[in-house]
């Protein structure tokens, strides 16, 4: 028989997989939104009544409407209008000082901010019928001027929220560089640098069902944090958390997008509540290009120095994000990017400062990467600039510059201290991987052939964060031991296809020493596990891992402590092995762990646990061919290198280099969302218009690892879901520079699209250095 | 992304399908392999009334060879055409490198030929074949049945000579002889999206020189094309040697075609990622290489009947 590789497969990959949009609850509505295909203006004279008429169609809704709507349940009594959609509090992400006067109303109430955000709701007996109902709302938007780029809305000619400011946040990491040093230096290289605005797309849009039960609602949602769900919601019912219970059945994918509540969730809560009836909203394709989050959206200006050696002196960052249309997900997103402006280098002095502003776009929010892609591709694109400017091989001048292993724990300019790193290693194992120097001499060969199209190699270095800042770096869970023998493991992670199931009952199986089999795992419930932070910046192989190798732990020492008791010996003469305790002298049987259950009682144990912050690294390689003439670049060969420290399966770290490699591979080469100035997305109309890369795009991809423990977790392992995302972008950019040579480097504005790469390839090329 | 309401009939031969189009006045659409008009229900740029699904229709499901020309009902699928041998001589060649560029395999094992013609989509690689090789397209109305040339039958975009009511039930094309060269070349951002520049190229070659060229333009305007200007400069030229690599000499024959086909017969539009400049400049490109394709495809077929003969 088949093996499948993970325990998830024979369910996900047979049709088995159970999703929201397939939990079958009599009396369930459908939700529709009524979205503005405005992208700014003051909205006026919404009409849902004709809607209220189509058959099958249960109710319509403006703002206006729903605040005038009698209390009609008893738990929903002291609800009296629509509360508005709370804010991220998680890693800075946003602030009270950022949303304070700038609501986001879960309907709009006055005016459109960005092109789909929602003026009604309408709730049919299923999606068809409601779409029929939505079709008959009527309302008009005089249009405002539409800002879609931070710098267009940085100049607050247009105020998005009357009385304030566009730029919602400025921050910096790091001291300002004196003058001197550039001056003073042998050779300074400066550039800017625009990350696309992109897509998460995960198979699966967002998904809520409610279902209210007596005083109780339960939320089922395709979720990466199922706790923060209960907490939001809850708070904007004006309920107790206890009379909340959210469950993440099977998900489709995630990549950061379904981590927050959403104006639509607030819609569902609230109108399951007043109606009393299950409401779900599954969001679908086309509404996912309008309004589902966004990733990077970024406007970059770099300034790097060194000296004639190629020593880095100075670096300087300056980004002006797009936030999107309110501060409520991701305004200090771009602090990310800030903080991990160092990279893997030891430059004495860096400054990266930012300005989140504000604009008619949707809003920009964690997307596999989350800050991080940024900081890397402006810093990795500059060092391979730096180094053709002094001549020297790029992965030299890298290697030169490098954090040396032994000054780990390193404290960086821009205030992150990263645990544990040999980042020459990463970088030695991927040329030697690539065949470095074979593809160097096959690129000069072209470079004498007329006939040979051009080719290029570029190299990416870059240093990551997981497990999330400060607060948020630890994870709860539980150890359950059945008298039958199961292992029922809880905890506070939620998947949305991370191979939780796979990794985990045999690493608790493994540190307990029982088989796997009787090994179970338990989340993404919150009524099973009340606590838990959830899955997200590469964290819960990471965290939750190390919580539950600490729970087992904590499972041996009351079983010992039990077997002590009944066997009424010292706690020093019980030991543990492979899932029994015995007495260390007498040479009695062992007794399985399920025995002493069944004779002492119910064993379980829940804890907390916390690790530190770590820093996952490695080297990406990438060598492109470049069609000059069309502007068409083929990946030739894509190496990965990366260091999550101790890999705990090699399977599905390995899937997940992967798989985010071919993620960065779409931001390098295909991936971005367009506006008009009209401030609505061109390209929206689904994945014929927002080409992602496909098994048809895919590159030969070479994943290998090096393994460089962290010390800030007792089982050493750091993130491994993003590296591909953070490290592979630049290193595919740095190929295409690298084949071909422009002496405008600004030119190369990812994505690379042909039309872009044939406009680089007639551009003055870069003299001969030497 | 839910359709609107519609009704739904499976008539069982072509006689009940042009009566249930023609019915009232409706709004009636055809169902074949629906990978477009699904997709456009979907997203309601479609409303239909009434759908017709022509998939039991077992008539509509033949492709034939007669009088030198081939014949593909309107129930034959895309992926059919992926075997060279499905068509006899260097047609079967032509549509083989040509099917491969329509999105994906699913797609392909779904789509029909003869709905692209329904569908008239300016990026259509089977409609800009027919326009190079003088295809005409079969229609069965209430009065009856006529046959468009089609030169005479994309008038825009998404626009044909079609009129409600009528049933495209086959495209006819004639055969390509023995020793006739055939190129495809589409250009397109990822293998999935449609083409932003694509070139078929059929060449008659007698002794090194050209006595006919055939050119489609795939997503050059606003409707399939035929460059008539490029053949014609290439008529009475030599195709000359093979050439080494990707880049044609500025003054070859190819490359000058390329450059009028995009410049006199293509009237292309502007779009995301692919400006006006852009486009014409690949229209030039993937033109000149079509052509080199389709030399060397001559190339090839005269070595291998001389190698037959020995």
């Amino acid at each position: 028989m088949y093996q499948w590789t993970r325990r998830e497969d024979e369910r996900l990959l047979t049709g088995k997989g159970r999703y929201v949009a397939d939990i079958e609850v009599p009396d369930r509505l459908d939700a529709v939104f009524v979205r503005s295909k405005v992208g700014h203006g003051a909205l006026r004279a919404v009409d849902c009544r004709a809607a209220r008429e189509v058959l099958g169609v249960v109710g319509a809704w403006s703002a206006a409407d729903l605040m005038d709507m009698p209390p009609c349940a008893h738990s929903a009594a002291t609800l009296q209008d629509l509360p508005p959609v709370p804010h991220t509090v998680l890693a800075k992400l946003s602030s009270d000082e950022a949303v304070v006067g700038r609501e986001w109303p879960a309907l709009v109430k006055e005016r459109v901010r960005y092109a789909g955000e929602a003026v009604a709701v309408v709730l049919g007996e299923d999606r068809y019928r409601a779409e029929d109902g939505a079709a008959e709302v009527t309302f008009q938007v005089d249009p405002l001027p539409a800002m879609v780029t931070p710098s267009a809305a940085a100049a607050d000619s247009t105020l998005l929220f009357e009385g304030l400011s566009n730029i919602a946040l400025r921050g910096e990491a790091g001291k300002p560089i004196e003058d001197k040093v550039w001056q003073d230096a042998a050779a300074v290289v400066e550039a800017r640098y625009r990350q696309n605005l992109l897509m998460p797309t995960p198979m699966e849009c967002r998904t809520i069902l409610a279902v209210p039960e007596g005083d109780r609602l339960t939320v089922w949602s395709g979720h990466q944090m199922p706790h923060r769900l209960r907490r939001e919601l809850a708070a904007l019912l004006g309920w107790s958390q206890e009379q909340v219970r959210v469950v993440v059945p099977d998900t489709g994918g995630a990549f950061g997008s379904k981590s927050a509540s959403f104006p639509e969730f607030v819609m569902v809560a609230f109108l399951a509540v007043k109606l009393r009836r299950p409401v779900r909203w599954i969001e679908d394709r086309l509404e996912s290009m309008l309004v589902a989050t966004r990733g990077r959206g970024q406007d970059q200006h770099a300034r790097l120095a060194a000296d004639a050696d190629g020593r880095l002196l100075a670096y300087e960052l300056h980004i002006d994000a797009d936030v999107g249309a309110y501060p409520h997900l991701g305004v200090g997103l771009p602090m990310q990017t800030a903080w991990m402006a160092t990279g893997a280098y030891c430059t004495p002095q860096v400054h990266a400062t930012v300005r989140s502003i504000l604009t008619n776009t949707m809003l920009t929010y964690p997307y596999r990467g989350a800050g991080r892609p940024e900081a890397v591709i402006a810093l990795e694109r500059s060092m391979d600039t730096m180094a053709r400017r002094l001549g020297i091989d790029p992965a030299e001048l890298r290697r030169r510059n490098f954090i040396p292993p032994e000054s780990f724990p390193y404290t960086t300019p821009t205030g992150r201290t990263y645990d544990s790193g040999e980042y020459a290693r990463a970088l030695d194992l991927a040329l030697e991987t690539v065949e470095y120097d074979m593809w160097r001499a096959e690129q000069a060969r072209r470079r004498t052939d007329p006939t040979a199209k051009p080719l290029g190699i570029g190299l990416s270095c870059y240093v990551e964060r997981s497990g999330g800042e400060p607060g948020g770096l630890h994870e709860f869970g539980s150890i359950e031991v059945g008298t039958d023998g199961t292992i029922t493991a809880r905890c506070g992670a939620a998947s949305s296809g991370q191979s939780h199931e796979t990794v985990f009952p045999p690493l608790v199986a493994k540190t307990l020493g029982v088989d796997e089999q009787r090994v179970r795992l338990i989340e993404g419930d919150t009524d099973e596990q009340p606590q838990g932070l959830g899955s997200f910046a590469s964290r819960t192989a990471q965290v939750t891992g190390a919580m539950l190798q600490h729970a087992s732990q904590l499972v041996i020492e009351e079983a010992k402590q039990r077997a002590a008791n009944l066997w009424d010996l010292p706690l020093e003469q019980v030991e543990w092995s492979d899932g029994t305790v015995h007495a260390a002298q007498d040479g009695s049987a062992a007794m399985d762990i399920s025995e002493l259950v069944k004779a002492t009682g119910p064993l379980r144990v829940e804890d907390r646990f916390e690790t530190g912050m770590e820093f996952p690294f490695g080297t990406h390689v990438a060598v492109a061919e470049v069609d000059p003439e069309l502007g068409t670049v083929q990946l030739l060969k894509v190496v990965t290198v990366d260091d999550c420290g101790v890999v705990l399966n090699p399977d599905i770290v390995h899937a997940q280099a992967f798989g985010s490699a071919l993620q960065g591979i779409g931001q390098a080469l295909y991936e971005a969302i367009p506006y008009g100035d009209n401030g609505v997305p061109i390209l929206a109309n689904g994945l014929l218009d927002y080409l992602l890369p496909t098994y048809t795009e895919l590159p030969p991809i070479e994943a290998k690892d090096t393994c460089t423990p962290s010390p800030s977790s007792p089982l050493g392992a750091k993130g491994a879901g993003e590296s591909g995302c953070i490290g592979l972008p630049a290193a595919v950019v740095n190929a295409v520079v690298d084949a071909l040579q422009p002496a405008d480097c600004d030119l190369l504005q990812m994505p690379l699209t042909p039309d872009v790469v044939w406009r680089a390839a007639r551009a003055p090329k870069l003299e001969e250095a030497r | 992304m839910k359709p609107a309401a519609f009704d739904y009939v499976v008539p069982r031969t072509v006689p009940e399908a042009v009566d249930a189009l023609g019915n009232g006045g409706r709004k009636a659409q055809v169902l074949a392999g629906g990978q477009s008009l699904l997709l456009e229900m979907h997203l309601e740029r479609i409303r239909p009334d009434l759908v017709v699904d022509i998939n039991r229709i077992p008539e509509l499901d033949d492709m034939q060879i007669t009088d030198n020309a081939l014949r593909v009902g309107a129930l034959i699928r895309h992926h059919v055409f992926e075997s060279e041998q499905a068509v006899p001589g260097p047609l079967g060649s032509l549509f083989s490198l040509a099917v491969v560029n329509i999105a994906h395999p699913p797609i392909r094992s779904r789509g029909t030929m003869v709905g692209s013609f329904g569908w008239g989509h300016p990026a259509s690689e089977w409609c800009a074949i027919a326009m190079a090789l003088d295809a005409d397209i079969r229609l069965q109305g209430p009065e009856g049945a006529r046959t468009v040339a089609a030169r005479d039958y994309f008038h825009g975009p998404l626009k044909t000579a079609r009129r409600p009511g009528e049933l495209i039930t086959s495209v006819r094309y004639p055969l390509l002889a023995e020793r006739t060269g055939v190129g495809f070349i589409e250009h397109r951002r990822t293998h999935f999206c449609f083409a932003q520049v694509a070139v078929a190229a059929v060449l008659i070659v007698h002794d090194g020189v050209i006595s006919e060229a055939r050119i489609g333009l795939v997503n050059c305007a606003d409707r399939p094309l035929r460059a008539h200007a490029a053949e014609q400069a290439l008529t009475g030229v030599g195709i000359g040697p093979p050439t080494d690599g990707y880049r044609l000499p500025e003054d070859h024959p190819f490359t000058r075609a390329g450059r009028i086909a995009a410049e006199q017969d293509a009237a292309p539009l502007a779009e995301p990622y692919a400006d006006l400049e852009y486009r014409r400049h690949a229209i030039a490109v993937v033109a000149a290489r079509t052509l080199c394709q389709a030399a060397n495809d001559h190339r090839s077929r005269v070595g291998r009947t001389k190698g037959d003969s020995q």
